[in-house]
């Protein structure tokens, strides 16, 4: 399995990236400024549902709009992470932190497809309740956990130190 | 003669607490530059065209608010690990005066821009967009050169 990602992260592109002096942390920089920058739509997103912010605005108005900045998000972050992943990958392969990662960024997609019908695609129904209805209330506190044990587990990977054999 | 030793500090006597605290970091900075950008597309007609941006401001205000105020409870958190060091660090000096700008500019230009066309809401001048522009790329900046310390 090492074999395999030894393999992977010696390809030419990655191995460009792992060396240079100044791609890498671009790249790194603009993972980070992308979470900073979309990460913010995400947490709206979140506290409108929970009838926090943006109160002046439908929750139709906010999930839709958003929805465009949001894909160019995630474009953005999850192309700058496979970038930063793939040149490293036999590093990443074994790091506890960034498996922790990817099952959350996994249980993301989950959450998006379980509460998909009810919340997201049914936000003209939200609007007209008198009050937000509790299971969209639930998926925006899922959604906020969610995303800080993302932000958070992918911090950590970088403090991982291998077992020295 | 009294020096501080950043060995004594307990960021640097436990393992857990450095993460911690850029962990914190981040996610204020989610909250703070997250609401900013919102505002900005905003001002570039990009998002909630039918929401004013006074009306905007004032909702995505106190979060922005306490994003910044994480922001900078943590932040001399983290730089009190190594004082010395980050003194020194051109990127850090870069941040600093990238970040006095950007929150300048956020309470002073910012904010009066967002505020004064609430009479017309849907319009964005191009001045209205120089200034969104302005600041995406201010905090930017600061996410940036914060990143860099450590690779100068």
């Amino acid at each position: 399995m090492s074999e395999f990602f030894h393999w992977l992260q010696s390809m030419a592109l990655a191995t460009f990236l792992r060396e240079s002096g100044l791609t890498y942390p671009i790249i790194m920089s603009t993972h980070l400024a992308g979470i900073g920058l979309f990460g913010g739509l995400i947490l709206m997103t979140d506290l409108r549902l929970l009838g926090l912010v943006l109160r002046s605005s439908t929750i139709t108005e906010v999930v839709t709009q958003f929805r465009v900045w949001k894909r160019l998000g995630i474009v953005v972050v999850a192309g700058c992470g496979v970038l930063l992943a793939w040149s490293k990958a036999e590093q990443y392969s074994t790091n506890p932190y960034f498996l922790t990662k990817m099952v959350l960024l996994v249980l993301v997609i989950v959450h998006a497809q379980v509460f998909r019908k009810s919340v997201y695609a049914n936000t003209e129904e939200l609007d007209r309740a008198p009050e937000v209805p509790s299971h969209a209330k639930w998926a925006a506190v899922l959604s906020l956990l969610l995303w800080v044990g993302l932000v958070s587990a992918g911090r950590l990977i970088g403090y991982y130190e291998p077992p020295r054999t | 003669m009294l020096a501080y030793d950043p060995s004594t500090n307990p960021l640097n006597n436990n393992e857990w607490a450095f993460p911690l605290m850029e962990i914190i970091h981040i996610t204020g900075f989610a909250f703070s530059i997250g609401t900013i950008a919102i505002l900005d597309l905003r001002l570039l007609g990009l998002a909630l065209p039918k929401q004013s941006p006074s009306q905007l401001l004032k909702d995505t205000a106190p979060w922005t608010l306490i994003g910044i105020a994480v922001m900078l409870m943590s932040g001399p958190i983290i730089f009190s690990s190594d004082p010395f060091m980050y003194l020194v660090n051109q990127s850090f000096q870069f941040k600093m005066g990238a970040l006095l700008a950007a929150i300048i500019f956020n309470y002073t230009i910012h904010r009066k821009v967002a505020m004064s066309d609430a009479a017309a809401p849907g319009a964005t001048s191009g001045l209205t967009k120089l200034v969104a522009v302005t600041s995406l790329l201010l905090w930017t900046s600061v996410v940036f050169a914060g990143l860099f310390i450590a690779f100068v």
